[in-house]
């Protein structure tokens, strides 16, 4: 039986598809509608402009009723993005309301690059830099913009690598 | 705690800490279902140790006015699945006042809509929520909207879409609820922290935003260490309600600090 949670990113991914927000985007993966990929493009007039961010988004069975578990897969340079990815943002943890879908996460971590949040730091480095120095900053983040086009090519390697392993076992 | 603690900065404690929450969760889901059975008093008396004199004699006062209690879990949703399941439980004897409840839910959708909330989730909400109301058109029965309770997913469901009307009614009629706010914040940011999100407890507020946009009158038996006997408090729904200001409840809840369970009267 399909369960509510189910029933509901279905929805959302079709709702996805069908209207779309600008700059992002998302789709389950092939064999599980619980683990989404998803992709953010660098608002403009951001340092963050023309970076293609990766990340992934795990949903539990309490979906809509809990938030999902969102990170980014690329590296990022963000005054409230942990080294592991994760990300401090209110309405993925105590200010989740059951209303927000994919949809409206997405868009919300990407008005989030826009507007960092220096006051509940997650990268102190970064939200220092944020504050005090903006010009190292946007040099910072014009690196991992610089990386996150290399994304492909990494994964391609890893890909390799691992064709490789299971050859020799 | 681990005395040689030293924090990480790179660290997201965010997750440990919601983690730590959901283990607690698990640990009362495992104990108690979402909605209960009915219980006698004398169940409920067992919960105090003997020498707890004030509860003990405050189960004694309850029992002269109600004859069961029901218990529903404490997950910070109690009140609004209380609501619920009482208030769907008394519609299935009153076909009429059935009706007058899925009259006004039903146009509840493009209230919530016209105050902005987003149409696509709202819609989900609202389609799941009026399936189960449906449920106890006649011939529904007891053990079928019960079974819907305990399920999870729907009984959250329903959860939310109480939460929203009560977000609704609050942001709709602002200037009415604004001074009740403790805070420094808007209704609307009210709303955002302590109404919508699943697992946020109730205070009076909220009782009485949900009695008023459902026209439910609504009592709560508090029960607390203070005085000898519990403290009667109705909420109405005012004017436009079931049978209006003076209106007898329609359902009974049990406040004991922090949790509410159902009553039923004698």
């Amino acid at each position: 039986m399909t369960t509510p949670a189910r029933r509901r990113l279905m929805r959302d991914f079709k709702r996805l598809q069908e209207d779309p927000p600008s700059g992002v985007s998302g789709a389950p993966s092939d064999n599980n509608i619980m683990l989404w990929n998803a992709v953010i493009f660098g608002p403009h007039d951001t340092p963050f402009e023309d970076g293609t961010f990766k990340l992934t988004i795990e949903f539990t069975e309490e979906y809509p009723n809990k938030p999902p578990t969102v990170r980014f897969i690329s590296k990022m340079f963000h005054p409230n993005v942990y080294a592991d990815g994760s990300i401090c943002l209110d309405i993925l943890q105590n200010r989740w309301s059951p209303t927000y879908d994919v949809s409206a996460i997405l868009t919300s971590i990407q008005s989030l690059l826009h507007d960092p949040n220096p006051n509940s730091p997650a990268n102190n480095e970064a939200a220092q830099l944020y504050r005090e120095n903006r010009r190292e900053y946007e040099k910072k983040v014009a690196a991992i913009v610089q990386e996150s086009w290399n994304d492909d090519d990494d994964e391609g390697e890893e890909d390799e690598e691992e064709e490789e392993s299971k050859a020799g076992s | 705690m681990d005395g040689n603690f030293s924090y990480d900065p790179a660290k997201n404690y965010d997750e440990d800490t919601m983690a730590q929450q959901r283990a607690i969760e698990k640990e009362i889901a495992e104990s108690q279902s979402l909605i209960g059975s009915v219980l006698s008093f004398d169940d409920i008396v067992e919960e105090y140790a003997k020498e707890d004199a004030v509860y003990r004699h405050k189960v004694e006062d309850l029992k002269t006015r109600y004859k069961t209690v029901r218990k529903v879990r404490g997950d910070g949703n109690c009140f609004f699945r209380a609501f619920g399941f009482a208030y769907l439980e008394r519609l299935l004897t009153r076909p009429e006042e059935y009706s007058r409840f899925v009259d006004i839910t039903q146009k509840s959708k493009d209230k919530l809509l016209a105050l902005g909330f987003p149409q696509f989730t709202l819609e989900d909400f609202h389609d799941v929520f009026m399936d189960i109301v449906s449920q106890v058109k006649s011939p529904g029965t007891v053990e079928k909207l019960k079974e819907t309770f305990n399920d999870q997913g729907l009984s959250d469901y329903f959860v939310v879409y109480l939460r929203l009307l009560v977000s609704g009614e609050l942001q709709g009629n602002e200037g009415e609820y604004l001074h009740f706010i403790d805070g420094e914040r808007t209704v609307k940011e009210f709303c955002g922290q302590e109404v919508e999100p699943m697992g946020k407890e109730s205070d009076h507020i909220h009782i009485v935003a949900l009695a008023r946009s459902v026209g439910v009158p609504v009592a709560v038996e508090y029960m607390d260490r203070e005085g000898n006997k519990c403290n009667l408090l109705s909420f109405s729904p005012g004017e436009g309600g079931e049978g209006g200001q003076e209106a007898q409840p329609s359902l009974f809840l049990l406040y004991r600090p922090g949790h509410y369970d159902i009553l039923y009267p004698l």
